[in-house]
């Protein structure tokens, strides 16, 4: 497969406009699309198995709503939801290269300007990092 | 047309450089995680004074000597872990190998050691910013030190909270300046100290490193019970190892250097500190020995380097304190040991968010609490936390030896490293914390505190060569053993109201090389 389109999705506001978006642009360029869900567990202070599980179980949740909202958006785009246990940045990356992905798709101020800031914001990040196009949602207004 | 949803394992990654990552733990990742964890600049800081309190000149003899319990019971966490990952980790140890209700009490004494720490983190954060400044008038008073107390476990918590975490470069970096700052400073001290540069100073003697010259057991015992909080948090660098790269090599390397770095820091810089000024001087600053010594040893400005290395290990130690106690109450919650409630993980940051700020809420009333009834906050509770620690590292080796019985005799590795060694450990633990017992009960015993509490207790008697002897007891055994028995009572509460979790049997590994059978079946994947 290639010619993806990849979407970072966490289930907030930001991220469902971000899948609208999406949704349609997959529907255009008739691809594929691949709902990801980026997670990291801090490793430091011991052991983290059961934590690191119940974290992909709401991943898989999140996504699993994710793809069922593309059909619904949409019953021509083939989705395919993924949990990906690294950071968000990280995780858009290597799906979107693994996949070949024609862009990537995020939600614009999913995080207020100051939490962006001291927690890193993921399209800024994003941006300067990604070698291949990549779209910025705004999250629709009065949210 | 919706496809089902899909875990991702074994996409590539852009490159090895992006540190600290979840599969991918290095080498030296995996032993600055071992070495910050253990917090070499705070633990001087807060038990030099306490350990020169018990054994005088021979405090680098017990640095050595309190190792040895920890590398034996780091051999049962690694065999451990290889069976069971989980974030509980001596609670579900314990559970497996033997029965819920000792299992039950090993989680909670991991809580309640956790809770017990944050008081001296918080103490030695709030005097050594005050000191940072240079306002050593204020550093003194209670009240302003138990505010920016306060303000560093807020802080602390809400970092813990939304799950931010220093790059793998950064981490590096700042442990490599602690350590390079303790090297100098033990290093600038024997230069003063051989040149004759100092009041009071004494020539290294080889009798400093041999415990076996320290005459009394009582003084060993709890000599070694407040050294083995120096080394608390080294053995995550041997846990840490489902996330290392090669995890069957990494750990085992990693745990030997920070070895090496924490054994070969704590003795030269104690060596450095009682032959700076004399073992005296270090008992009578105990609350901030490492300041009021590197004012001598550097001088100003220089001497800020010290503080701020202190400060940077507390924070680093506060972090490795509150991630672990809300992952073991998450871990007790997913397995149906504490209310479920503690198992909440925020949707946005992916934090145990519940567990997280209930402890740090709990930590700021015990601290705050402690502050209006103690005369030596840091004292007692350095004290305190080494029967929480004995406890649960005893109870980890047993665990180790009883679950693993069936494979002991098997080869001369097994029976060392999963009999013998956790068992030493355990016994070694275990006669520290009773011999700790007595010695404490006396609160003249403990640190410059004499006034006991409850009072109204009060017995003699003899058994045998024994006197049991009490009129109150002194604060640290009131608060590290008192938290310890506090659990029994809450968790026959709890058996009551939810039996679940204590209708298990006890398990015995089936292998050595490979992961047990999940704790409760199915329970992990359940999101609510």
């Amino acid at each position: 497969m290639a010619g993806d389109i990849v979407v970072g999705y966490d289930g907030s506001d930001g991220s469902k406009a971000a899948l609208r978006v999406a949704v349609s642009v997959a529907r255009a360029f008739d691809a594929p699309l691949a709902v990801v869900f980026g997670y990291e567990v801090i490793p430091v202070g011991g052991e983290t198995a059961d934590y690191k599980k119940r974290v992909e179980a709401i991943g898989a949740a999140v996504v699993s709503e994710a793809v069922k909202a593309a059909g619904e958006l949409d019953p021509a785009v083939k989705a395919e939801g993924l949990v990906v246990p690294e950071r968000p940045v990280d995780s858009l990356l290597s799906v979107a290269k693994s996949r070949q992905a024609r862009v990537i798709v995020v939600g614009g101020n999913g995080e207020r300007p100051l939490m962006g800031v001291i927690l890193g914001s993921v399209p800024h990040k994003l941006l300067h990092r990604s070698s291949i196009p990549v779209l910025v949602v705004p999250a629709p207004d009065g949210v | 047309m919706a496809d089902t949803t899909a875990v991702a394992a074994g996409l590539p990654s852009e490159s090895g450089a992006k540190g600290l990552k979840g599969g991918a733990l290095g080498l030296l990742s995996t032993t600055v995680i071992g070495v910050a964890s253990t917090a070499p600049a705070f633990s001087l800081a807060a038990s030099l004074g306490l350990v020169t309190l018990a054994v005088g000149l021979h405090a680098p003899a017990i640095m050595l000597l309190a190792f040895a319990p920890m590398l034996f019971i780091a051999a049962a966490y690694f065999y451990l872990n290889r069976a069971d990952p989980d974030c509980g980790t001596t609670f579900t140890w314990v559970t497996r190998a033997m029965g819920p209700n000792l299992g039950w009490l090993a989680g909670w004494g991991i809580v309640m050691t956790d809770l017990v720490v944050m008081p001296s983190l918080s103490q030695i954060a709030g005097k050594y910013t005050f000191l940072f400044f240079g306002a050593d008038g204020v550093a003194n008073g209670v009240f302003w030190v138990t505010v920016v107390g306060v303000v560093w476990i807020i802080i602390m918590t809400w970092i813990c909270y939304v799950g931010i975490e220093l790059s793998a470069r950064t981490q590096v970096a700042l442990l490599g300046a602690e350590i390079v700052i303790l090297a100098g400073f033990a290093l600038v001290a024997l230069i003063k100290v051989y040149s004759g540069d100092t009041t009071g100073g004494l020539h290294p003697r080889a009798g400093w490193l041999n415990p076996f010259s320290i005459g009394s057991t009582s003084a060993l015992a709890s000599g070694v019970l407040t050294a083995v909080f120096i080394y608390w948090g080294w053995d995550t660098a041997v846990t840490v190892n489902e996330e290392s790269k090669d995890s069957k090599r990494t750990p085992g390397i990693a745990a030997l250097l920070s070895t090496l770095i924490l054994v070969g820091i704590y003795v030269i810089v104690t060596v450095a500190a009682q032959a700076f000024h004399g073992a005296d001087f270090l008992t009578k600053n105990s609350s901030d020995v490492l300041s009021a010594l590197g004012k001598d040893v550097f001088g100003s400005p220089w001497n800020k380097l010290l503080i701020l290395a202190v400060l940077t290990s507390a924070s680093a130690s506060t972090q490795t304190t509150i991630l672990p106690a809300a992952r073991s109450a998450l871990s007790m919650a997913v397995h149906r040991a504490a209310p479920r409630k503690f198992a909440d993980i925020h949707a946005r940051y992916l934090t145990p968010g519940f567990a997280t700020v209930f402890f740090g809420g709990l930590s700021i009333v015990w601290y705050v609490g402690l502050s209006l009834i103690s005369k030596d906050v840091l004292g007692d509770s350095i004290l305190a936390l080494g029967f929480g620690i004995a406890f649960y590292y005893a109870l980890t080796g047993y665990a180790c030896v009883v679950y693993y019985r069936r494979h002991l005799f098997k080869s001369f590795k097994n029976l060392v490293l999963i009999g013998l060694a956790p068992l030493l450990g355990a016994l070694g633990l275990t006669w520290a914390f009773l011999k700790s017992l007595f010695v404490y009960s006396n609160p003249a015993n403990s640190t410059s505190t004499t006034t006991a509490w409850l009072k109204f207790i009060h017995f003699d008697f003899k058994i045998w060569h024994f006197r049991f002897f009490a009129k109150g007891f002194g604060p640290p055994l009131i608060m590290g053993v008192g938290l310890l028995i506090l659990g029994v009572p809450l968790m026959l509460l709890w058996r009551a109201g939810r039996p679940e979790f204590f209708e298990r049997g006890r398990e015995v590994a089936d292998t050595i090389d490979g992961p047990a059978p999940p704790l409760t079946p199915g329970v992990t994947v359940v999101v609510d």
